[in-house]
């Protein structure tokens, strides 16, 4: 398998999950809701924010504070730009990680999950008109993938 | 002139990079690159160092700085010391990110790591640390050819002995290969003599039979184990056992999870602390006593021409405002955390810590009424491979045959599957975890009695399980990661080769002690 000569690949078989994405498959679809990586896709706005986001952001999107934080959507100004939320989910941000779909990946690389451009625009303007906010200007998949290819270079 | 004589030649000679590749195909490349002793000695009069994070990289910086004479002091988050090498007891409770708490419920003397559980027989540091903080340990059971490897596509659903999947799969190659040889379709890549010595190897490699057959035999049940085992008297008469076919084999994936314990950090013989991962933790806590300040919060860090100073609140007191001042400092917070504290380092280091997303896990610890793998299906320690989102199901190596209740880990969860664990509350983790874990053993729902469920995610003190380096960043920043910025060098597994182990903690942390005592050497006394 090329990617455990990476050191991710490396720590993946350290950590003994050297066939959970790879040569055996994904699990089936769950007649109990947990997505696998194909049937992910079939996953709209608020299902990845149920089933993915709310997991550091929390069910009532208002994140958490320890040692560090999660930020708070309610009345975050960052919600304002629909765009910045994209790229955030796109590209991940400091402790993030990215959603973007880009080439060698393919969602089966240590830790990796992808969203379509489709479902970042989603589950962004579904966190726009959650949780206290009620933006009705939306970003549309057209927009999304025009930032993903403008900005094939994460940005800093 | 020996392997490590060429090595040092070529180290002399032709530097550290000619190094590491010449290492790296003679397969030297992976050991931890730990050498005892650390030995810092004669630091500047009068010299202190202040390290932020009571884990393992910042108490192995503590207890070597202080030995070398600087005047060392400790902040630390939690209440308690060890950061991810933990152990959770009986009676512990954790509020996890979110407000959501569990209290331990396991018998006295049980336990489940949610952090790292096992020790590589060439953690050289870390085991160093063991040997002299006076840790005992005891032998983690990897790999157990009576435990289990299970898909949920193959054979019915029905988990198979690790001994029988291995056994046939290596039977059935071996005889393919020594058909291979026999009807001469390997006469260009292997020449006549070679042959005769392959045939031999591969009826030994793989239990064949004197045709070079993999069949029900006495050769084979040595192997896979029999259909009746060989006892004494008049019922000591043994029945070996069918092999599964060569299509079964291949069809039901399972070959995948055979290997695991060939890894490097996976191979015999690996080790853990008598009583759990976190003595080690408490151990290095005991040594260092009063050095350690808990319930600190940093919320800042600058560094002037002569020291740094941290800023922290004292958790106890809510908007409490303190410092600390040091000519040095070894900071060891996690990058997901330390991304978020004003420091006034170089753009360089800052680009890098804000370079590496963490990585999502999971891990579950499940007390059962009796236990039964040991009672009922003679399994004991090691650790079940599942296609199920659970991946394995890990039995304690320790307490055989003791009766009441057992502790074992019944998930440990990454990628996409961790996501979503973590966005479950934790009882229904748990929940899953035996749903899913039924599957294997039918015995977990009647025996089940409750669990934990550590989502790293939800940690207060973490933010997360590890830094997950890509390539790419790696080779962008991690040498601006680990480089000394004025008066502040950063430690952790985040700043090593050897991510998410303990090892990567203690060799990062040696590693930058050393390069910041040099700069105070040559530095003078207090600068």
């Amino acid at each position: 398998m090329k990617t455990n000569r990476s050191l991710a690949g490396r720590a993946a078989l350290a950590l003994g999950l050297a066939f959970g994405l790879g040569a055996a498959g994904a699990a089936q679809a769950d007649s109990a809701g947990i997505y696998n990586a194909s049937t992910l896709k079939t996953a709209n706005g608020e299902q990845i924010y149920t089933h993915i986001c709310q997991g550091c952001h929390m069910p009532d999107g208002k994140g958490a504070v320890g040692a560090g934080r999660y930020p708070n959507f309610a009345g975050n100004p960052a919600v304002v730009s629909a765009p910045y939320l994209a790229l955030t989910v796109l590209h991940g941000r400091r402790d993030m990680p990215a959603f973007a779909e880009r080439p060698g990946t393919g969602g089966k690389a240590f830790g990796i999950v992808t969203l379509t451009d489709e479902q970042v625009a989603s589950v962004v303007n579904y966190i726009r008109s959650h949780f206290g906010n009620s933006y009705t200007d939306s970003i549309s998949t057209a927009d999304v993938t025009a930032d993903v290819t403008a900005l094939r270079q994460p940005p800093h | 002139m020996t392997r490590r004589d060429l090595l040092r030649m070529i180290g002399v000679t032709a530097g550290s990079a000619a190094m590491y590749q010449a290492m790296s195909s003679l397969g030297f490349a992976a050991e931890s690159t730990f050498r005892q002793p650390a030995g810092l000695q004669g630091a500047p009069k009068g010299a202190s160092v202040l390290v932020l994070g009571a884990g393992i990289a910042g108490m192995v910086a503590a207890y070597e700085l202080r030995k070398a004479g600087y005047k060392v002091q400790v902040l630390e988050y939690n209440a308690r010391a060890g950061g991810r090498n933990w152990t959770i007891h009986s009676g512990d409770t954790y509020t996890e990110l979110g407000g959501f708490t569990q209290h331990c419920k396991f018998d006295p003397g049980l336990y489940i790591n949610p952090g790292p559980w096992r020790l590589p027989y060439h953690h050289h540091g870390i085991l160093h640390y063991c040997k002299v903080l006076g840790v005992p340990l005891e032998a983690f059971v990897q790999v157990n050819y009576n435990a289990y490897v299970h898909s949920s596509k193959a054979f019915g659903g029905k988990p198979q002995r690790f001994r029988n999947m291995r056994a046939d799969y290596h039977g059935h190659v071996a005889e393919l290969l020594a058909k291979a040889t026999n009807t001469r379709k390997l006469d260009q890549l292997v020449d006549k003599e070679d042959q005769e010595k392959l045939l031999a190897s591969l009826r030994e490699w793989g239990a064949l039979d004197k045709n070079y057959a993999y069949v029900k035999g006495e050769t084979s049940s040595n192997r896979r184990g029999y259909e009746k085992e060989p006892g004494g008297g008049l019922t000591a008469r043994p029945v070996t056992s069918e092999p599964m076919s060569f299509k079964d084999v291949l069809g039901s994936g399972l070959w995948a999870m055979l290997p695991v314990g060939d890894n490097y950090e996976m191979q015999t013989t690996l080790f853990q602390p008598v009583g759990g991962m976190g003595q080690i933790g408490q151990a290095f806590a005991r040594e260092l006593g009063p050095l350690i300040r808990y319930n600190a919060k940093v919320i800042d860090i600058h560094q002037d021409e002569s020291g740094v100073t941290a800023t922290y609140e004292d958790t106890t007191k809510p908007g409490s405002k303190l410092t600390a001042r040091a000519d040095w400092c070894v900071n060891t917070i996690p990058l997901s955390i330390l991304g978020q504290i004003p420091m006034n380092v170089g753009q360089p280091m800052v680009d890098a810590i804000n370079a590496v997303p963490y990585a999502a896990s999971i891990k579950v610890g499940l007390q059962f009424k009796r236990r039964f793998w040991e009672e009922d299906e003679h399994i004991y320690g090691g650790i079940s491979y599942t296609d199920l989102p659970i991946t394995n199901i890990s039995y304690p190596s320790t307490g055989y045959h003791s009766r009441g209740k057992g502790v074992l880990l019944g998930a440990y969860i990454w990628g996409l599957d961790a996501m979503e664990f973590t966005a479950m509350p934790p009882e229904e983790r748990v929940q899953r975890a035996v749903e899913y874990g039924s599957q294997i053993h039918p015995q977990y729902k009647q025996e089940f009695d409750n669990g934990v469920a550590m989502a790293w995610h939800r940690s207060p003190f973490t933010l997360g399980c590890f830094g997950l380096w890509s390539e790419e960043a790696r080779a962008k920043h991690y040498d601006n990661l680990c480089a000394v910025d004025g008066r502040i060098v950063l430690a952790g597994e985040h700043a090593s080769y050897i991510p998410a182990w303990q090892e990567g903690a203690v060799t990062s942390a040696l590693d930058a002690i050393g390069r910041l005592h040099q700069r105070a050497l040559a530095g003078g006394a207090k600068a």
